[in-house]
């Protein structure tokens, strides 16, 4: 739930990464964290293992500066992918106001990928979220992979509520952007 | 009832929330209190110790609470409302304002936990009624801070920030 102070004259909103393990959130965020002006993100938290795995979330905050009087920041978070992690998924994505949810397009990963986003709307039931309603995008990540599913067939099945979606290669930073440019946008239309 | 997408919180009620924060430093002696958001936003921080990481420690303290319910979850518990992290020379105490925000005292070893939670519960019920008002008021509030000027200048500074 985006929080609005009128007060400090400030507008907070929280965007989750969520996907399979290796699918390429962190990488999102540590593009987004390299590339962009540094005069609007804040430190990157990341609570990861000692093989670099995420192991509770990533965290950066990014300042959009003042717009209307109002100061409004969007703080990014990443869930961690891998399966046994489900409750720290859930513990995350408490609070969100939108989410991207990255897939691994590669055909080894499918159906995991299908299991994962099953899982994320399941959770956003949990957590009392309108599945039909709520800002969601979609980023097919790792295009340039020899294995990748071609987009159509990931769109057929992964995207059955033809939500926004994007192609990337997050480790070069394409389709990056346009994502997060994508959420956020939905995220401000729905406040 | 229409579901909130939004929480915002008006003039009056940040200085009520500063208010009964601040009396809940001084009564207890903290080092530092915040009123956190289930989100791990910030909404006030009151203290020294807490003021230059505070958008950090939002995120890490909100993280831990809700892990923390999980955990209650897995255990049959009904829920776990607070967890007390205990250092060397400080000490944390967190604890849940209904189900939307978290109150957090910081606290050194002249503090005694005892005061903490006693003062804190009441400091809790203080912020539930806050609270109400809050949710009462966001409709309201809406249409003055996210009108159409607001809407197009926000579009227009997310093309500008986040370009290829």
């Amino acid at each position: 739930m985006a929080l609005i102070n009128i007060a400090t004259h400030e507008i907070h909103c929280k965007i989750v990464y969520y996907g399979i393990g290796f699918c390429g959130k962190t990488t999102n965020l540590q593009y987004v964290f390299k590339s962009i002006n540094p005069s609007v993100r804040g430190e990157m938290l990341s609570i990861a293992t000692e093989t670099e795995r995420t192991l509770f979330f990533d965290f950066l905050p990014l300042d959009l500066g003042t717009i209307h009087g109002f100061r409004t920041r969007l703080h990014l978070y990443t869930v961690p992918g891998q399966i046994l992690y489900e409750r720290t998924r859930l513990a995350v994505l408490n609070g969100a106001d939108g989410i991207v949810f990255v897939v691994d397009s590669q055909a080894e990963k499918f159906e995991e990928n299908v299991q994962s986003i099953a899982e994320l709307e399941m959770n956003l039931r949990r957590l009392g979220k309108d599945v039909t309603n709520f800002p969601l995008v979609i980023q097919w990540n790792k295009r340039d992979l020899p294995s990748a599913v071609p987009v159509a067939v990931l769109d057929r099945y992964l995207n059955r509520r033809c939500l926004p979606s994007y192609e990337a290669v997050a480790s070069a930073g394409k389709g990056v952007y346009a994502t997060l440019r994508a959420i956020s946008k939905g995220i401000m239309m729905q406040l | 009832m229409e579901q909130l997408t939004n929480l915002i919180i008006s003039d009056d009620e940040l200085d009520s929330i500063t208010h009964v924060l601040q009396k809940l430093m001084n009564d207890t002696s903290a080092t530092s209190v915040m009123l956190l958001d289930k989100s791990g936003q910030v909404i006030s921080t009151q203290g020294m110790s807490t003021k230059r990481n505070a958008t950090s420690l939002g995120a890490l303290l909100a993280g831990a609470f809700s892990s923390s319910r999980h955990i209650a979850e897995l255990l049959g518990e009904k829920d776990f409302r607070t967890i007390f992290q205990q250092g060397v020379h400080e000490n944390i105490y967190t604890t849940m304002v209904e189900e939307q925000w978290l109150l957090v005292i910081v606290f050194d070893k002249l503090t005694h936990i005892g005061l903490v939670k006693v003062l804190s519960k009441k400091t809790s019920e203080e912020l539930v009624n806050t609270l109400e008002r809050v949710r009462a008021d966001t409709n309201h509030q809406k249409s003055s801070v996210l009108n159409i000027q607001f809407r197009s200048s926000v579009e227009d500074t997310i093309d500008l920030l986040f370009r290829d």
